[in-house]
């Protein structure tokens, strides 16, 4: 990429106004910028991953996979591969409890279907787990891996999700499958999950809308990337209870699902989640944790497993591929009328996620546009012999969200509208709601809301800026053969799942002065470590290094469902708020009884507890001291443990601008610059909600430009390491802009909603729009590779509309038609 | 085969297969800050210097590191330190499994490049892939960093 | 990897006696070895032959077999000869890191058709030289390899050229979808073309039709870039058609072209 794509002067824009009440006046703590608590250790390199905490004798687990896409497991003969010296175990089906169980990481009872067996008699796809090997060293694990002969009888395998509904290759057979309740879940058609709603007549809506759109766009499978590859370990402790060391998002559901697959009460088990090279929903499932569970429970020996990168790209989870299909009707003014979205959604070989997936692709897009008189939203996940698919940030939302925006940059295009004028026109706003809120939940019915805290009028107002928005001139050529051009989106995603995500905090009160913060919220290297620590440091008037925060291990910290559906700061974080403000409560009231006073003529301030009329004063370090060791009969721990389930899920907002240029005889796309300007309400730390929305965004240009997951015609996984499926690099794109606006969710812990998904969700709907300002094409395959976009190129130059989207002959910023 | 390195100038007497890549017997001998986070050579956890480059531990046949120098970010801890404080500072250090592979080929591109454009630092650094930050942030950091290194 | 028997020779006789009277497998960079996961029986390292230079003869301008990319990236010398081209052709290799342990022999032994630097040199006209004498068009070799087996020295380019290199990747450090390399010699112009997915070959109709000419006009050398795909045959893989390589290769000739010419 050339250097003047990444010219470092400003834009042009204005500098951005300052805000009348910044967050920052308000707090001590929240809203500022604060390291990380756990930074310096992890950039030194400090052991903290589980790989390093691995116990020196541990067993060596490997895996032995299916080379096939279908077949069912003859026989397995492990003789040779035990006779090795240095095996210490060979487990296969026959050595699990034949229990269904799913490995999505949710609550109970989970929306997923029980469609899993630790290991079965049927392997689904290629990469599926066959055989469980243990070895003093991995050399000899490898090796035995080699010498375990599998007999299977190779069936025809189901690999196109277009092809298998009610394909007579059914990949689901077994009895013992089940859904928890109904999901729409008919394993004999191949679904693994259905739903639909509808609200008004969509039909009759759109027969009557004077304009009428329909578009179809196909998203691909995506895969997380973490830096850190899966891998857990496992050992029975001094009392026989199986502890499993792991890197995961969701330590209870772990546990659970675990105890359940493995037949073992819950108390006899703990999970640890130590330091986590990143998730992004990867890691929001069972992974590798029952094979060295069962391991260590055969032969009483900790175990370890860490998989290989190509064992993450073949045999972990990939985003579920969706077929979305969008039909909108309108007025020739602009307002619409009804928005039918039908999917069809590939879940792979199993049904993790699959029903969720599928619904947030519709909860988490269709209420942006609530002015409508009619919306439908329908589809049906399908089992597909491939990787199973899974949690990915953005989880349907982002899929959704781009055939949505592309319906409505053609329904600009086709009324001659500014695509950001139809937005504003048609888009929510604070203090109104959407009935599909009501509707839509998570898998069940939703929650109705009123949306108390929207910026996105002034989110789009400072995006136009940004990237300097002029309707009647967004393509432009910059050489010859080089066009610029821009396009933009919105969204919206949640904030934790109500009434069904729940977090707990604890705080403790310790000697020094200080306060142990324990929750079960889990770090994937997001910082929430750090932002509880603000949360609970800011309501105990404290400061950072106040707070000692310990996470995510079952055993030691309160329950959190764990990091996902952007919870972590709205759900967590409220615990922490709550469980904050009751141990101040209580410190107040234990140290006006020191103090011989009522609590309410207590003041707490700056560290200092003093009675009203300023006689009586204790500093809080020493009421530390007091309160443990030299009060008598009136000492205590002062402690205080709160619990938070939210009654709504507000969603963060995101107005995005996207410049990209185009090599019009290559194809190839380049972003120049990415503006984003995003409503999170207080952002509890404003440049590490920055970092995590910059992050998604560029996940989201990788879906956008560069990232697929191909197979081959037999189902073996093409793109299966780094060298196949590149990620972004930092060469890769021109500048992002992230911008927060001011924003207060009453709602959330010190106005915060969330900032964890909110990023990723935009850039393959921008950048489709802005390809389609500039060669009158809309390009619904992803990822835009150089060679779609030439072929759209051709298609647009033959049609002769390229011509007429240059300077000087832009799109109108009124409508056409009256 | 038996192999003597200098790391983080202690000379190591380590045992390897001929075959095995330096990233292995590293992590063997407690060196953990080294990562593996590909098996291809892409993602850039892995890298340590070999006497003062960066370099691809899990790219390098560890026999033929016999009687070199190798530096981890435990061997630069102080210079480490400081450059973390600006990482820190821009919140870029998130998940941090990128960041000693990454920490240390800041040090090198500090020690290689003069003045270095804000191109030259993507460039150099284009060999270690993060997945969190969005490479912005990270970007921010080294610029103040060096920048700082100036005053 | 596995290596049964591991030695690192200390004199290029020894190296190349390990390789042909005992089938040791040369090891250069070994990044590439290594994702190929066979066993080698005998390896031998040819680290310590004294192979890393870059330096001007009477022959020409000498890059040792055992250079690596990153002194190729760096090299001052490289870069007043030879425009940016020898730079522009490693430097999208996936990071500094790599670039230090990769070498040119490493790759030019492999004829990878994904070698970017293997079509600059053969746009260069460049000589790979077997030790102890063998001396080959670098172009051909690539195109038919060499009797086996053979230890690569070094590499004999022209004293000078101006050149260019032109390439498409879907993201910045992939491999390339199809890589071009344009050099006025003395001699005249020299095109290749790789990344087809196959390995670098040469343009002659096109080398022809601009001729001994200093400047060609545009309408020559678009004339002469528009033929170039029929003179060549291209494939299909993971990461784009036949047909998109052949639509692009006249556009990266071109820019190549009028980057030599100016």
């Amino acid at each position: 990429m050339s250097e003047q794509h990444r010219d470092p002067s400003a834009s042009g824009a204005p500098a951005r106004p300052a805000p009348a009440l910044s967050a920052t006046n308000k707090f001590h703590v929240v809203a500022h910028d604060l390291p990380k608590v756990d930074g310096e250790g992890l950039v030194l390199g400090r052991p903290a991953y589980t790989d390093d905490l691995a116990p020196a004798n541990a067993l060596y687990v490997k895996l032995v996979r299916s080379p096939h896409a279908f077949a069912r497991i003859v026989s397995i003969d492990a003789a040779v591969a035990l006779a090795l010296p240095g095996v210490a175990c060979v487990l296969t089906w026959k050595d699990c409890p034949r229990v269904p169980y799913t490995r999505a990481g949710q609550g109970n009872p989970e929306p997923s279907p029980h469609d899993r067996f630790i290991l079965d008699e049927f392997v689904r796809y290629v990469g599926d787990e066959v055989a469980v090997i243990a070895a003093e060293d991995e050399a000899t694990a490898e090796k035995a891996a080699a010498f375990v002969a599998v007999k299977y009888e190779v069936l025809e395998p189901v690999l196109n999700f277009e092809n298998a509904l009610d394909n007579p290759i059914i990949l689901h057979p077994e009895p013992e499958i089940h859904e928890m309740f109904p999901i729409g879940f008919e394993p004999k058609r191949n679904i693994a999950a259905a739903y639909h709603m509808e609200l008004g007549d969509v039909e009759a809506e759109i027969a009557a809308s004077p304009v009428k759109i329909e578009t179809t766009v196909h998203t691909q499978a995506q895969q997380h990337v973490a830096m850190e590859p899966h891998v857990a370990f496992s050992y029975l402790d001094v009392h026989g209870r199986l502890v499993i060391y792991t890197s995961t998002q969701n330590p209870w559901h772990t546990r659970r699902l675990l105890g359940l697959a493995l037949q073992k009460p819950i108390r006899e088990i703990r999970i640890v989640k130590p330091r986590i090279g990143g998730g992004f929903g990867g890691k929001q499932q069972i992974h590798v944790e029952p094979f060295v569970a069962m391991v260590t429970l055969k032969t009483g020996r900790p175990a370890r497993l860490a998989l290989t990168r190509r064992e993450v790209f073949e045999a972990t989870f990939t985003r579920h591929e969706m077929r979305v299909s969008v039909r909108l009707g309108a007025d020739p003014n602009g307002h619409l009328r009804a928005i039918d979205m039908q999917i069809l959604s590939n879940t792979g070989a199993y049904g993790e996620h699959a029903l969720t997936t599928f619904m947030v692709a519709g909860s988490k897009t269709l209420p942006l546009y609530n002015k409508i008189a009619a919306v439908r939203f329908g589809g049906h996940v399908v089992y597909t012999n491939k990787v199973s698919a899974g949690a990915y940030r953005g989880y349907g939302a982002i899929q959704g969200l781009t055939g949505l925006e592309a319906a409505m940059d053609e329904l600009a295009h086709k009324i001659g509208m500014d695509p950001v004028e139809l937005r504003r026109m048609n888009m929510i706003h604070e203090g109104e709601t959407s009935d599909v809120f009501r509707i839509m939940g998570e898998g069940t019915e939703g929650v109705a809301m009123t949306i108390e805290s929207c910026k996105l009028e002034e989110c789009i107002a400072r995006g136009k800026e940004l990237i300097g928005w002029d309707p009647a001139r967004l393509v432009r050529e910059v050489a010859p053969g080089k066009l610029r051009t821009k396009g933009m989106a919105i969204a919206m995603q949640g904030s934790g799942i109500p009434l069904i995500d729940m977090g707990s905090a604890r705080v403790e009160f310790q000697d020094g002065g200080f306060f142990k913060l324990h929750v079960g919220a889990t770090d994937l290297g997001t910082g929430s470590d750090t932002i509880l620590a603000q949360i609970a440091a800011e309501e105990l008037g404290v400061e950072m290094k106040d707070i000692v925060v310990h996470s995510s291990d079952t055993d030691h910290t309160p329950f959190d469902v764990g990091a996902y559906a952007s919870s972590t700061t709205y759900v967590s974080g409220s615990a922490v708020q709550r469980a904050a403000r009751s141990l101040r409560e209580e410190l107040i009231a234990a140290a006006a009884r020191k103090l011989g006073a009522a609590p309410g003529d207590i003041v707490y301030e700056n560290k200092n507890f003093r009675s009203a009329d300023g006689k009586n004063t204790l500093s809080l370090d020493d009421f530390s001291f007091d309160t443990l060791y030299h009060d008598g009969a009136a000492m205590q721990t002062i402690a205080a443990t709160e619990s938070f389930s939210g009654e709504k899920s507000p969603p963060p907002y995101m107005a995005a601008f996207v410049e990209i240029e185009i090599d019009t005889e290559t194809g190839k796309v380049d972003v120049v610059h990415y503006a984003a300007v995003a409503d999170v309400g207080t952002p509890i730390s404003p440049m590490l909600a920055k970092v995590q929305i910059e992050g998604g965004i560029l996940q989201g240009i990788g879906m956008a430009l560069y990232e697929n997951v191909r197979y081959s015609e037999k189902g073996h996984m093409l793109s299966h390491n780094m060298m196949t499926y590149p990620i972004p690099s930092r060469e890769d794109v021109g500048r992002i802009t992230v911008e927060i606006v001011d924003s207060y969710e009453p709602s959330g812990p010190f106005g915060a909603k969330s900032a964890g998904e909110i990023g990723i969700d935009t850039p393959p709907s921008a950048i489709a729009n802005a390809i389609r300002n500039a060669t009158g094409v809309r390009l619904t395959e992803y990822p835009f590779t150089p060679e779609r976009v030439l072929a759209a190129i051709r298609a647009g130059a033959a049609s002769g509309s390229i011509g007429s989207r240059l300077e000087g002959a832009g799109a109108r910023t009124a409508p056409r038609a009256k | 085969m038996k192999l003597t390195i200098t790391i983080n100038g202690k000379n190591e007497l380590l045992e390897c297969a001929p075959g095995e890549m330096l990233t292995e017997v590293l992590r063997r001998a407690g060196y953990v800050e080294v990562k593996k986070g590909c098996d291809t050579g892409n993602c850039g956890a892995c890298t340590v210097l070999l006497e003062g480059k960066p370099v691809l531990s899990c790219s390098y046949l560890a026999a033929r590191a016999d009687g070199k120098n190798i530096t981890t970010i435990q061997g630069r801890v102080d210079e480490a330190r400081r450059f973390a404080q600006f990482l820190t500072a821009e919140g870029a250090d998130q998940c941090g499994f990128c960041a000693p592979g990454f920490t240390l080929t800041v040090l090198a591109m500090r020690d290689e490049l003069a003045n270095p454009s804000e191109a030259d630092i993507r460039h150099y650094l284009a060999g270690n892939l993060c997945r969190c930050s969005g490479y912005e942030g990270q970007i921010r950091a080294i610029k103040n960093y060096l920048e700082a290194q100036h005053e | 990897m596995e290596i049964v028997e591991y030695s690192r020779p200390r004199s290029i006789d020894e190296a190349l006696r390990l390789i042909r009277d005992r089938g040791g497998t040369p090891i250069a960079g070994a990044a590439w070895l290594r994702t190929n996961a066979k066993t080698i029986k005998l390896g031998v390292d040819l680290s310590e032959l004294g192979l890393d230079f870059i330096r001007e003869t009477e022959r020409g301008v000498e890059i040792g077999a055992m250079t690596s990319y990153r002194s190729i990236e760096t090299s001052e010398l490289l870069a007043e000869r030879f425009g940016g081209a020898l730079g522009a052709a490693v430097s999208h290799v996936v990071g500094v890191q790599l670039r230090n342990i990769i070498t040119i022999g490493g790759t030019a032994a492999g004829r990878y058709g994904f070698s970017d630097l293997n079509t600059v040199l053969a746009a260069l006209g460049a000589k790979v030289v077997l030790y102890p004498k063998t001396a080959l068009d670098f172009a051909r070799y690539v195109e038919t390899g060499a009797e086996g087996p053979f230890l690569i020295e070094k590499f004999i380019l022209p004293a000078r050229a101006r050149a260019a290199f032109s390439q498409m990747r879907i993201s910045e450090s992939d491999f390339p979808v199809l890589n071009a390399a344009v050099a006025k010699t003395n001699d005249g112009w020299r095109i290749a073309v790789g990344a087809r997915p196959g390995a670098t070959r040469l343009c002659p109709r096109a080398m022809a039709m601009l001729g001994s000419a200093e400047r060609p006009s545009d309408t020559t050398v678009a004339e002469a870039a528009a033929q170039a795909p029929a003179e060549l045959r291209f494939g299909s893989d993971i990461r784009a058609g036949a047909e998109y390589r052949e639509a692009i290769l006249p556009a990266l000739l071109r820019r190549a072209i009028a980057e030599v010419r100016g």
